[in-house]
C-alpha cells in the first residue's frame, strides 16, 4: 500500500469547450512538455502532480474533461467533488468565450457552492489570430468576481502560475486541513474525502 | 530456428488459404467467416473483404456483390453532390453576387440557408478539429489519398470544399463583428492554413480530409444524432483498412465504402453516442454497468477493489466501450480486436469481456495501488508489456466461462 506522501490532497477539473487546449495546459503542467498532436478527449483523463505550497506538499488531482456537450452527463458528474475549477477559452475562437457563461451556470449547478474557480483564455501566443481582447476576459473575470490569466501551454506563459494560484486559493481555505487521501485510504467507512471544502 | 520459421510460413499459408476458399465461395458462409475471422484476418490481405461482408455491406452471395457496390457508391456520390458540392456551388456564387441577396447571414427567418450553414458549420468545426488530430502517431491520415474526389479538388472548380468552407468560417467569425463584409479580406489570416494544414499540392486531398467528409455526411444525414466526438475513431481504422487495402478497388472506392460500413457499424453502437440514452437498457451507462457486474461474476475481488476505491466505470470504461478499445492499443491491435468484434454474433458481447481480461490482467496491480495508480494504469492500458493476443485469450477464456 502506498504510504502516505503529501499533506493535502486537491481535486482540480478542467472545463470549456472542444479544442480550447485543456489537454495541452494539463500536460504542461504535468510534464513540461507541449505536444500539438492530441487526440480528442472522449469522457475524461486524470493526471497527478505533487507541488509545495505554504510548506505543505500537496497533491494535485487533477480531472480533463470532454468539451462537446454530448459528454456532459459524464463530465458533471466529476464537478460536485472538485475543490476548484479552472475554466478554459480560447483567445483565438470568439464562440469559446461566448461559451464562458454558460461553462459558468453548469458550474452553479453541479459544482459545489464554495469551488475555487478561475478562467483562462488560453492560446495566447497566437497573439495576431486573436478574437477575444484580454480586456473582454478581465470583465466577465469582475464580474463574477473570479480570478482571470491569459494563458499559453506551447509558449509556457502562466500555466504553473494558474495552477499553483488555483491552488493556492483552495490553500488559504483549508487551514490546518489534514490530508484525506481519498482512494489510499482504504477503511470504506471513512468517506470524509468526498465532503472536501 | 529454420524450422520454426519454416513452420509459421507453413501455417500462415493454410491461414491465407483457408480464407481464399471461404471467400471464393459462390455463398459465403457466414457462420465459418465469423469463426475464422475471429481468430484474426490474414495482415494487409482480405481484412477489408471480411469486414465489409461482417458489417453487412456485401451480401453473402457473391455474384451479387459488384452490383450492389455500384449502387452504394453511386449513392454515395449523391450524397457528395446533394450536400457538399451543390451548396459548395451556392456558397461561392452567394461570394462573388456581393450582397445583394434575399438571403443573407443576419437573417433570423429560421427557412433561411444562412440558420442552417451556421449550424453545419459548428459542426463542421467540431469535425474538423477531431479529424486533424485523428491517430496522431500514425502519418497516414496526413498524407495525400491516391483517390481524392475529382470534382472538389480539380483546378478551377467552382466548389466551396470543406476545407475552404472551415477557413471561410475561421474567418466569418473573426471578422464578422468588426467588418459586415469582410469575408474576403484579413489577409494576416491566410497564415493559418499553411501552418495547420501539411502542405498538399493543389489538387490534393489528405486522407483526414477524407475521413471529415465521410462524417460531415454522416451526421447531415443523421441530423437527431449529429456528430459526436469519438465518430472519428470509429470511422478512422475503417477507412485505413479499406484505403491501404492491396485490391485497387477496395482502395479507390475506400471513401464510399468506408461510409457504408460506417453506417451499418453506427447502427449497432450509436446508442452510445446518445446522451438521452446514456441510462437506458441500450445506453453506454447499462454497458459500464454490465461490465462491473459480469466481473463481478468473475473476480469478486477485483471488483470489490475498485469498489473500493470509488474507481467508477465512468472514469475509463466509458471510453474503453464508446470507442471500441480504439484508443487503448496502436492501430495494429485495434485492427486485430474489431476482427474479433465484427465476428461476435452477439456484437458487442465480447467487447465487455475484451475489458473484463485487460482489468484481469493488470489484477495485481489494481489490488495493490492506491486510485491514482489505478487510474493511471486504465487511463494508459500497458500494452507495450500486456500483449494484444494475451488480452484476447483471457478475453475468450473469460466468455466460455461464463456461458
Amino acid at each position: 500500500m502506498a504510504k502516505k506522501t503529501y499533506d493535502l490532497l486537491f481535486k482540480l477539473l478542467l472545463i470549456g469547450d472542444s479544442g480550447v487546449g485543456k489537454t495541452c495546459l494539463l500536460f504542461r503542467f504535468s510534464d513540461d512538455a507541449f505536444n500539438t498532436t492530441f487526440i480528442s478527449t472522449i469522457g475524461i483523463d486524470f493526471k497527478i502532480k505533487t507541488v509545495e505550497l505554504g510548506g505543505k506538499k500537496i497533491k494535485l488531482q487533477i480531472w480533463d474533461t470532454a468539451g462537446q456537450e454530448r459528454f456532459h452527463t459524464i463530465t458533471t458528474s466529476y464537478y460536485r467533488g472538485a475543490m476548484g475549477i479552472m475554466l478554459v477559452y480560447d483567445i483565438t475562437n470568439a464562440k469559446t468565450f461566448e461559451n464562458i457563461s454558460k461553462w459558468l451556470r453548469n458550474i452553479d449547478e453541479h459544482a459545489n457552492e464554495d469551488v475555487e474557480k478561475m478562467i483562462l483564455g488560453n492560446k495566447c501566443d497566437m497573439e495576431d489570430k486573436r478574437q477575444v481582447a484580454t480586456a473582454r476576459g478581465d470583465s466577465i473575470a469582475k464580474e463574477h468576481c473570479i480570478p482571470f490569466l491569459e494563458t499559453s501551454a506551447k509558449a509556457n506563459i502562466n500555466v504553473e502560475k494558474a495552477f499553483m494560484d488555483l491552488a493556492q486559493a483552495i490553500l488559504n481555505k483549508t487551514p490546518g486541513r489534514v490530508a484525506e487521501p481519498g482512494g489510499v485510504n482504504v477503511s470504506s467507512q471513512e468517506t470524509g474525502s468526498k465532503k472536501c471544502c | 530456428m529454420r524450422s520454426q520459421c519454416q513452420h509459421m510460413m507453413a501455417a500462415f499459408k493454410a491461414r491465407l488459404k483457408t480464407f481464399e476458399d471461404l471467400l471464393g465461395a459462390d455463398k459465403i458462409d457466414r457462420g465459418k467467416l465469423r469463426k475464422e475471422c475471429y481468430q484474426g484476418c490474414p495482415e494487409n490481405n482480405c481484412r477489408a473483404l471480411c469486414w465489409k461482408l461482417l458489417l453487412n455491406y456485401l451480401p453473402l452471395q457473391r455474384s451479387e456483390w459488384e452490383k450492389e457496390k455500384a449502387k452504394q457508391r453511386a449513392a454515395y456520390r449523391n450524397f457528395i453532390q446533394e450536400l457538399i458540392i451543390i451548396p459548395g456551388q451556392k456558397a461561392k456564387s452567394n461570394l462573388s453576387a456581393n450582397g445583394t441577396l434575399a438571403d443573407h447571414p443576419l437573417n433570423p427567418n429560421p427557412d433561411s440557408q444562412w440558420q442552417e450553414d451556421f449550424k453545419d458549420n459548428d459542426m463542421l468545426m467540431q469535425i474538423d478539429k477531431d479529424c486533424r488530430r485523428l491517430c496522431p502517431d500514425l502519418f497516414f491520415f496526413q498524407r495525400a489519398t491516391e483517390f481524392p474526389c475529382e470534382e472538389l479538388v480539380k483546378a478551377g472548380s467552382n466548389v466551396e470544399t470543406l476545407r475552404k468552407r472551415v477557413e471561410h468560417s475561421v474567418l466569418k467569425s473573426e471578422t464578422v463583428a468588426r467588418n459586415r463584409q469582410g469575408i474576403t479580406v484579413n489577409r494576416s489570416n491566410s497564415r493559418r492554413k499553411s501552418e495547420d494544414y501539411i502542405a498538399l499540392k493543389e489538387g490534393e486531398e489528405a486522407h483526414w480530409e477524407v475521413v471529415e467528409r465521410i462524417l460531415f455526411i454522416y451526421a447531415k444525414l443523421n441530423p437527431g444524432l449529429n456528430y459526436v466526438q469519438g465518430m472519428n475513431e470509429i470511422l478512422g481504422p475503417i477507412y485505413y483498412t479499406f484505403a491501404t487495402d492491396h485490391d485497387d478497388d477496395c482502395r479507390t472506392n475506400a471513401e464510399a465504402d468506408s461510409f457504408f460500413c460506417f453506417t451499418n457499424l453506427m447502427a449497432e453502437i450509436r446508442d452510445s453516442f446518445i446522451k438521452s440514452l446514456d441510462e437506458s437498457q441500450c445506453g453506454i451507462g447499462y454497458s459500464m454497468e454490465l461490465l462491473y457486474r459480469k466481473l463481478r461474476e468473475q473476480d469478486v475481488a477485483l471488483w470489490h477493489r475498485l469498489e473500493e476505491v470509488e474507481l467508477k466505470p465512468q472514469f475509463f470504461a466509458f471510453r474503453w466501450l464508446t470507442l471500441m478499445l480504439s484508443q487503448e492499443f496502436p492501430l495494429p491491435d485495434v485492427l486485430r480486436i474489431w476482427d474479433s468484434l465484427f465476428a461476435d454474433a452477439n456484437r458487442f458481447d465480447f467487447l465487455i469481456y475484451i475489458c473484463m481480461a485487460m482489468l484481469v490482467l493488470v489484477r495485481n496491480e489494481i489490488l495493490t495501488s492506491d486510485f491514482p495508480s489505478i487510474m493511471k494504469l486504465v487511463q494508459n492500458f500497458p500494452h507495450n508489456r500486456i500483449d494484444i493476443h494475451t488480452v484476447l485469450a483471457k478475453a475468450t477464456e473469460l466468455s466460455f466461462r461464463q456461458s
